[in-house]
């Protein structure tokens, strides 16, 4: 589950006839919004629902600009966190003992490594922020004919040593919106997994476009595992406190 | 916001404009179905070049015979592959080591060149570690890549060593370079059509130092020869510019296959293995001044023995006097090449071998069976577990639940295995029914035997698994008969008629009517007995190789209708096709009858058709004779006239062909670079590449009751497509439709519950055939904008519960796994299992509903329980009853303690207000709590630290052990629940008597200190929330 975390939100959208990588950014912005909007965006809360055996897995996600995140749910009474991070500390909720702890050393590093970046979308302003896009041509995903698109974003720590941080966007050709991205497992028991993620659903909210529905999968399985979002609130009112490490457990 | 809806709206339009134009094929119609690999891996398969990083000791790189390129990022505890788009022969992996993180080429086209070796379709490069690969062009008909060397100075300037075609002339060979990082290349070494490049090296401390062997040989499907007199060791010293041959201290005449390797750590010290003209000759060479001058050390079997197909020699890089030469066992030499040793057990015939770059103690061993790895300088081995490159020649497939899957692995055996397994299907799922080079396995129509084979049917056995017995059966030459020719890969066929019977095939068809006790020749010799290729005896060249693998005109193929047992159709491997409608009496031979199929192109496999009884399908390959083009007719009227079905969208030879045995349009084609599937009989074909590596096919079988296409691949084991059915409904009219819904056979509820495996962390498993209730549909267009959603409902449109949308373009296949959905548990401290554990649905008759925006769409499916259960209906309805009961049980309690905490949470807010409130609501906070320590666990963890165990955890834990099977609750569940009943019968009281006692006060105290009563959810309101 952790893994639908990370990748829930890494998305962005629209390509057109455009040749240019950038020329398929810029009308990726236009179309889901205006850059200037996305770029307004301060915060994100969202409300999601993971189906588990016909039963809702209740989510809440709150992510700011600034890199703080949260993802909060609640099951059988108890509350979990995953993937909080308060600006220093990345940590979550230990399933056994139901206290908060950390994450190791090299995990948070690789988090505050891109931590920037992929707020909203990491093609925002992605030579500011470091990263380099390409495109690779056109190819054909879920059926749809797409742009192949690779983002190079900082490298992270894999064990100790400095690795590629690589990932690929499929914008739709015909309807100018990403629909699926990819990066590889880089470490871990599936270490080497291509992760998949499929983007549809797309909605309004408040003039931007956002796609509803994630469905993270290894490539090449059947199944995965899908996040219906129901609610996007832009620009929410956030308190501190919920992003921080509980001193005496959580 | 209206700016937005305009593009979309234009958006909308345009796409649908497209939809329409587009022509729907290949990855855009198959959508979801996708191919499952099974392996096996524990015999892995043939590695033919391994590489390293030259500084992440934990990067390793394996290229295989048939199965694509695999890489390790864990120092080799495991493998992943990373070629699976591209031609799966490899000839040789070579990492940059300028710029090792991210470019490496591969050169396609083993060169190891037996019999059944494949053919590369050229060399490739990535530029970001594997993650994508780009097909360089120049030399798309290079066949075999020996070598490839970049520059470590200068990652543009890279030479490559083709070998080239094995059985034809090739202009295609030779030394090439760039110097701009491939787009441009120069052939600076060719020696004629015959003789290729079969090894390279560049001198490490100074590049423009090449060294190049080429080697005379040539294959034809009767015939091997290495040797001759253009084979030889060149070297440049300016680049590749000028070469001259470095021969002194060689022997004179004809040379072979030349092993070659120089020292790392002393550049001067060359190694070199001969193969030459005089036994006494052959063997390893050293020299110590850069090849100015040679000397034999030695003639050792280890490293004479079959150069085609052991020729490496690789030297620590950390001390030029240890020596590793690849052969039968492997072997090392610490002395500098006086003495050799073989290297630990492991599979036979190593191909290569590599040292760590830090640690001369470890070194990867390439073998017919894997990838080793040594911890102790060469003595002890061990395999790595997660590569499954099985080659198999041929499968079979039986009709158990679930169905086993039958085959002969190259230098691996024969086996079987079944097709889905309790947590996947693991190595030791695997049983072995056969020893050396496994081909054919058939399991007997009705009993519980197998038949299987070794090499040139040097052993056919009928093999009993029960019982652990073999018994050889293989047709004998009789008084006057002559030699019996057998392929290497000899036909075996039983009969859909009389299910004793059996085929084989020599020279001759012979036919048993008692499993193999009994033979008779129903034929003549079927073949061109071609004198000139049936002397295999002289095969070898330079070293004589007469194993039996160059056998020829011999029968390869042999299918008996499955409509009339007396036609008979044999495939001959130099170029017959005969048939007899007598059950052997007469035979014709109608391949004279094929149009534009060039004389003698061996046929591969023959399939006769259950649409009519003269209707069969012939597949043809001329790659033994260098012809790469795909051959596949059809007949209707015994092979009187025949119809090509192929197209130019194959791009490959093919081997094998499936037809549907319900849509006559339905084809499979097993092509050498992957699988193609027609759907209007073969006027046009399509690739299959969902999770379907282009890998050779050699063999295709639809299991009849499960739809399941299954294939024998060459390199990547047996790779299945579960149910293929949807394929036979997919009509225009079907496509033309928004979304359409396939027919599905009932869904049958497993009630398979057991414990799963015993595969260890760095283990294959294979996935298994998903057992879930399917809705399957054809969507025209991918669901991107606006919603999507699935509900299941009865037939009275109650909800039943919600899935996950498919939303691709093209087959979406939905998963339902009979799964309602989990009660709703009290909230409490602890998980409790049978929070997690669905109640599951009945048999009957369900209907899925897809809203899609604002269209529906509707279908009605069936669900059935497993009709071979042992467990009578009226059990399961019992379970079923008790399961319900329990899940209301959970969910009332659920109830009861929300209402119980929402009472308490409004006495402490009163409780806070003032000490004579809270001296009111005290004892009713009291009792509370008493009463909510009986209920669930309220202190502790979720491991060990958890306390005592309550009613919440006792009912859910009853509920997990019902709900999680079948039977009927036991005597002891069915007390316990009377238990559980009472025990919660007399919580509700209690709280009642709370409530009656205390309620009344809470509300007039919040009353008077103005806070709000205590508002309490209805049930149904309560279970919907997310409270």
């Amino acid at each position: 589950m952790k893994r639908v975390f990370v990748a829930l939100f890494v998305f962005c959208a629209a390509a057109a006839q455009a040749q240019t990588v950038d020329e398929i950014l810029a009308k990726y912005f236009e179309n889901t919004g205006g850059q200037a909007k996305w770029e307004a965006v301060q915060g994100l809360k969202t409300t999601a629902k993971l189906n588990m055996q016909g039963m809702d897995l209740p989510l809440n996600i709150i992510q700011l600009k600034d890199g703080r995140q949260m993802t909060f749910a609640a099951f059988q009474g108890m509350q979990f966190y995953q993937e909080v991070f308060d600006g220093s500390t990345l940590w979550g909720t230990n399933q056994m003992t139901m206290k908060a702890e950390k994450s190791d050393a090299e995990t948070t590093e690789n988090f505050k490594a891109n931590l920037a970046g992929d707020f909203i979308s990491p093609f925002l302003n992605y030579k500011k922020k470091g990263y380099t896009v390409e495109l690779l041509g056109k190819e054909t995903m879920e059926g749809s004919e797409v742009f192949k698109i690779k983002l190079t974003k900082k490298p992270i720590k894999v064990d100790g040593k400095e690795t590629e941080n690589v990932e690929f966007y499929y914008f739709d050709a015909a309807d100018y919106v990403p629909i699926l991205s990819e990066s590889e497992l880089k470490s871990g028991p599936g270490k080497g997994t291509v992760l998949q993620n499929k983007m549809s659903d797309y909605q309004d909210v408040n003039g931007l476009m956002f796609p509803f529905s994630m469905t993270v999968s290894a490539k090449g399985q059947t199944g995965g595992q899908t996040i219906n979002i129901t609610a996007i609130e832009i620009n929410p009112k956030v308190e501190a406190s919920v992003f921080a490490f509980p001193t005496s457990g959580n | 916001m209206k700016k937005l809806v305009n593009i979309l709206v234009g958006l909308a339009i345009t796409s649908a404009a497209t939809a329409q134009d587009a022509i729907t094929k290949g990855k855009e119609l198959f959508g979801d179905m996708k191919a499952r690999h099974i392996g096996p891996a524990l015999m892995s398969g043939r590695i033919t070049d391994m590489e390293l990083h030259p500084s992440n000791d934990r990067v390793i790189y394996a290229g295989t015979a048939g199965g694509g390129v695999w890489k390790s990022s864990n120092g080799g505890a495991t493998f992943n592959a990373i070629f699976d788009e591209h031609c799966q022969s490899i000839g040789c992996v070579e990492v940059d080591p300028g710029n090792p993180d991210n470019v490496v080429w591969v050169g396609t086209g083993e060169t190891w060149t037996r019999n059944s070796v494949s053919v590369g379709d050229g060399l490739y490069k990535t530029i970001d570690g594997g993650t994508t690969w780009n097909k360089i062009p120049g030399f798309e008909k290079s066949e075999r890549i020996a070598a490839i060397q970049v520059n470590p100075k200068n990652s543009n300037e890279v030479y490559v060593g083709v070998l080239g075609a094995l059985f034809n002339d090739s202009d295609d060979r030779g030394v090439y370079k760039t110097t701009d990082g491939g787009k441009t290349w120069s052939k600076i070494l060719f020696v004629d059509k015959t003789t290729g490049c079969s090894d390279l090296i560049i001198d490490p401390s100074n590049p423009s130092i090449v060294y190049a062997s080429f080697w005379e040989f040539r294959r034809s499907a009767w015939n091997f020869n290495s040797g001759g007199n253009n084979s030889a060791l060149y070297k440049s010293l300016d680049g590749g510019k000028t070469w001259a041959k470095i021969h002194k201290g060689f022997p004179s005449g004809k040379l072979g296959r030349i092993a070659f390797a120089a020292a790392t750590s002393n550049t001067q010290i060359l190694y070199a293995v001969l193969e030459s003209e005089q036994d006494k000759d052959k063997g390893l060479y050293r020299s110590d001044d850069g090849g100015a001058n040679w000397s034999k050390l030695n003639g050792d079997f280890e490293l004479v023995v079959r150069p085609f197909y052991f020729s490496r020699i690789e030297i620590d890089p950390r001390n030029p006097d240890v020596v590793v030469k690849a052969g039968l066992s492997g072997s090392i030499s610490r002395d500098g090449g006086k003495t050799f040793k073989t290297l630990g057990p492991m599979h036979s015939d190593i191909h290569d071998v590599v040292f760590d770059i830090k640690n001369s103690d470890r070194l990867y061993a390439a073998t017919d069976g894997g990838v080793y790895r040594s911890w102790d300088g060469g003595t002890t081995m061990e395999i790595v577990e997660n590569i499954p490159v099985s080659q198999f020649y041929h499968i079979s497939v039986d009709n158990e639940d679930p169905y086993n899957v039958y085959g002969g692995l190259q230098d691996n055996g024969s086996w079987f295995g079944p097709s889905s397994s309790p947590g996947g299907v693991e190595a030791s799922d695997w049983v072995r029914v056969g020893v050396g080079d496994g081909y054919r396995v058939l399991p007997h129509p009705t009993k519980k035997l197998i038949y299987s084979e070794m090499q040139g049917a040097e052993n056919v056995w009928r093999f009993d698994p029960a019982k652990d017995q073999a018994k050889t059966i293989q047709p004998l030459a009789e008084k006057g008969d002559p030699k019996l020719r057998f392929n290497w890969n000899s036909p075996m066929a039983t009969s859909a008629i009389k299910p004793d019977r059996f085929y084989m095939g020599s020279q001759f068809v012979h036919r048993s009517e008692d499993m193999g006790e009994t033979w008779v020749k129903i034929s003549p010799d079927l073949t061109t007995n071609d004198p000139i290729k049936t002397e295999q005896g002289k095969s070898g060249g330079l070293s004589r190789d007469n194993s039996g693998a160059e056998n020829h005109c011999t029968v390869f193929t042999i299918a008996e209708s499955p409509l009339d047992e007396n036609i008979v159709w044999a495939g001959t491997d130099d170029g017959n096709v005969q048939v007899t409608k007598d059950g052997g009496k007469t035979w014709a031979n109608v391949v004279g009858n094929i149009a534009g199929l060039p004389k003698n192109t061996a046929c591969w496999h023959i399939e006769a058709s259950v649409f009519g009884k003269g209707h069969a399908y012939a597949v043809f390959t001329g790659y033994q004779k260098g012809d790469m083009a795909t051959y596949a007719y059809k007949t209707t009227d015994f092979g009187a006239t025949w119809k090509s079905i192929v197209t130019p969208e194959i791009t490959s030879f093919a081997r094998n062909i499936q037809e549907d045995y319900v849509n006559e349009n339905l084809l499979f084609l097993g092509t050498e670079l992957g699988l193609y599937i027609t759907l209007d009989g073969g006027k046009s074909w399509m690739k299959f590449t969902n999770n379907m590596p282009a890998v050779s096919v050699h063999f295709c079988d639809l299991q009849k009751r499960t739809n399941d296409l299954v294939m024998g691949t060459h390199g990547r084991g047996v790779i299945i497509i579960d149910d293929i059915s949807p394929l036979r409904q997919l009509t225009e009219e079907a496509m033309a439709k928004d979304l359409h819904f396939f027919k599905t056979a009932p869904a049958i509820i497993p009630e398979s519950n057991g414990f799963g495996g015993t595969a260890t962390e760095t283990q294959f498993v294979g996935s298994n055939a998903s057992r879930s209730a399917k809705i399957v549909y054809y969507l025209k267009k991918r669901h991107t904008l606006g919603k999507m959603s699935v509900e299941i409902q009865d037939l009275n449109g109650n909800k039943i519960t919600e899935l996950d949308a498919g939303k691709s373009k093209g087959i979406n296949i939905i998963q339902w796994p009979y799964n309602i959905k989990p009660p709703k548990v009290a909230a409490g401290k602890t998980f409790v299992f049978g929070g997690f554990t669905p109640l599951r649905v009945q048999a009957g008759t369900y209907r899925a509903v897809i809203q899609k925006g604002k269209d529906t769409f509707t279908n009605e499916f069936v669900v059935q329980n497993d009709p071979n259960s042992s467990i009578p209906l009226a059990d399961r309805e019992q379970n079923q009853k008790i399961a319900k009961k329990l899940f209301d049980m959970n969910q009332e309690l659920a109830y009861l303690v929300y209402e119980l905490d929402e009472t308490a949470k409004a006495a402490e807010n009163v409780k806070a207000k003032s000490s004579s409130a809270a001296k009111t609501v005290t004892p009713l906070i009291n009792d509370l709590s008493k009463l909510k320590d009986k209920l669930l666990i309220t202190k502790g963890d979720n491991y060990v630290g958890a306390g005592e165990p309550q009613l919440r955890e006792d009912i859910a834990e009853l509920y997990g052990k019902v709900a999680g099977t079948f039977y009927k609750p036991s005597d002891a569940e069915m007390r316990n629940l009377e238990a559980l009943s009472e025990r919660f019968a007399a919580a509700k009281a209690e709280f009642k008597k709370i409530k009656d006692k205390h309620l009344s006060k809470l509300t007039e105290v919040s009353s008077k200190n103005k806070l709000e009563p205590v508002v309490i959810k209805s049930f149904d309101e309560f279970i919907k929330s997310s409270q």
